[in-house]
């Protein structure tokens, strides 16, 4: 595959456009709400699948659940089939491209002009549909293990993963309008809560350190960074650890309710001892927006030049997410909250980690800005 | 457009409609069982498939002797290489097979010569037994370092991508 700027379109021409009436800053909305839709899917499926398998265990590959996972990545992969085709389309037509969707056309095969959020999204959502094959063949070969970290499973949630990023990206083109920056909150907020399962793919490595809950920092110390490096002005960081918090407040009662509801309806029965948590949204880190508020306080110096500043951010964050996540885990399942010196090796590795998050976030959000290369 | 709802509407109820028919949950089919002693109590451990391989899935049975209705127990199962004995859980019932005790869709590790150990308590008071020797094979498919290798190409496709815009922008993003 080649990327670059598209054919015919010169870098000059790519860049700033003013988005003009509401025709043009409606435009693209349609395309990017699919693609949201399909990411929602795919949380909703996932976070009801982990919870069915945990409260009553069968599978098949066409559950309910599974079935929302499909076609999330399903609707996703067609919206972004839909936006690269509209876009090699207009440039074929001579049409000016526009950034606002889906972001800065690059050059694929050089036959189609991809915007590159969906470029992005896209590419995950093909891959999503290879690993599914696979996931199948592996099913046939080891039976329906219901363990979230086998490899073909850990391949379908990266995939995910992907697909995420780039409705994210798709959002933050458009960030000027007023769905834009809803759709990049909501995008962020799924992204975030996504991240959580895919980290459990660590849940074997032994050790004083949890490398579940180091990875979880990381990942969530990522996205808030980027969020602060991505905003000219306060507030984005803590919206998305808003977003956050609904989409577990949410989960915590719907995938309970959906599982339930489903085994009445196919007659199977609620496994014996059961400890009633909902797993997925239980993972998701309670206190992030007390973390998220504490790096916006660091990212508004840090907006005046001092470059080392997210990185100490980062790392302050890190320690927080990694060592609060041992007490909300004995909290919520009820044990007792590990003594200090259990959980200071892994703050250590999430002050570490958080560190290099917060390096590489504040980067990723410069970068975010040049998706639209009007904002850049 | 109102052609296009239709479809999508008609499509949706049907998947909705023919899902619970779609699964079709398999009823547990016990190949082979080993008879345990468990103090006062026997106990049959069924499996699934015969013999057990690492990392293939089966569902296990565990019925005593007379009924579980007035019993209650715990298991636990420990690796071969494993110095002491594995967290023990209490004893659920197979969900698909609701008069016996079981795992379903449950799978061991690692090759080698597990122990599966018991304790049972009913009208004949507390018991304790094991399943010793149980030899597990191999995995089969390919190595796993294989598959984790495959598993985690859309990671590198990502770190890829980042690196690549990385350089790209770094004069204008800094």
């Amino acid at each position: 595959m080649t990327a670059g700027i598209a054919p015919g379109i010169t870098r000059e021409r790519a860049a700033p456009r003013t988005a003009t009436g509401a025709a043009t800053a409606s435009r693209g909305l349609p395309t990017a709400l699919a693609l949201l839709t399909g990411s929602l899917l795919t949380l909703v499926g996932l976070t009801w699948d982990v919870q069915w398998h945990t409260d009553v265990g069968p599978d098949t590959f066409f559950t309910l659940p599974h079935l929302f996972l499909y076609a999330g990545s399903a609707v996703a992969g067609l919206a972004s089939l839909g936006a690269v085709l509209a876009a090699t389309a207009g440039q074929r037509a001579g049409r000016d491209p526009d950034p606002v969707v889906g972001g800065r056309p690059i050059a694929v095969l050089r036959v189609f002009s991809a915007p590159i959020g969906y470029l992005v999204a896209g590419c995950g959502a093909a891959s999503f549909l290879l690993y599914g094959l696979w996931d199948q063949w592996w099913h046939g070969l080891y039976g329906f293990d219901a363990v979230i970290d086998s490899p073909p499973h850990i391949g379908l949630l990266l995939s995910v993963m992907a697909t995420l990023v780039g409705t994210v990206m798709v959002f933050a083109a458009a960030y000027r309008q007023t769905w834009g920056r809803v759709g990049t909150v909501t995008s962020l907020g799924i992204l975030a809560a996504f991240s959580t399962i895919v980290v459990l793919g660590f849940s074997n490595v032994g050790g004083p350190v949890d490398a579940v809950s180091a990875a979880l920092s990381w990942l969530m110390v990522v996205l808030v960074v980027t969020a602060v490096g991505f905003a000219r002005k306060p507030g984005l960081a803590v919206a998305l650890a808003v977003a956050l918090g609904i989409i577990q407040a949410v989960g915590w009662w719907f995938s309970p309710w959906a599982t339930h509801v489903y085994a009445d309806a196919v007659g199977l029965p609620i496994r014996d001892y059961i400890r009633g948590v909902p797993v997925m949204p239980a993972l998701m880190p309670m206190g992030l927006v007390v973390v998220a508020a504490l790096v916006e306080v660091f990212a508004v110096a840090a907006r005046r030049g001092n470059r080392w500043l997210p990185a100490v951010a980062g790392a302050l964050a890190g320690g927080l997410v990694a060592g609060f996540q041992g007490v909300q885990n004995a909290w919520v399942y009820g044990y007792a909250v590990p003594p200090v010196g259990d959980l200071a090796p892994t703050v250590v590795a999430g002050v570490v980690l958080g560190l290099l998050a917060g390096f590489v976030g504040w980067r990723f959000g410069r970068m975010l800005r040049l998706v639209d290369p009007g904002k850049a | 457009m109102r052609r296009v709802l239709t479809v999508l509407t008609a499509v949706l109820g049907l998947v909705l409609a023919t899902a619970p028919l779609a699964q079709a949950y398999e009823p547990v089919n016990v190949v082979h069982t080993e008879r345990v002693q468990i103090g006062p109590y026997a106990l049959d451990v069924g499996f699934s498939a015969w013999p057990v391989r690492a990392m293939q899935s089966l569902d296990w049975t565990f019925a005593p002797v007379g009924g579980i209705a007035d019993k209650s127990g715990t298991l636990s199962m420990t690796a071969p290489d494993q110095g002491k004995e594995a967290r023990q859980r209490p004893m659920a019932r197979h969900p698909r097979k609701l008069e016996v005790w079981g795992l379903d869709i449950k799978s061991l590790d690692s090759p080698g010569n597990w122990t599966i150990r018991f304790r049972v308590d009913g009208p004949q008071g507390p018991g304790e037994g094991a399943l010793t020797s149980l030899n597990v094979l191999d995995q089969p498919g390919p190595p796993m370092a294989l598959s984790w290798s495959l598993s985690t190409l859309p990671l590198v496709g990502l770190v890829a991508f980042l690196a690549v815009a990385w350089r790209r922008t770094r004069l204008v993003a800094q």
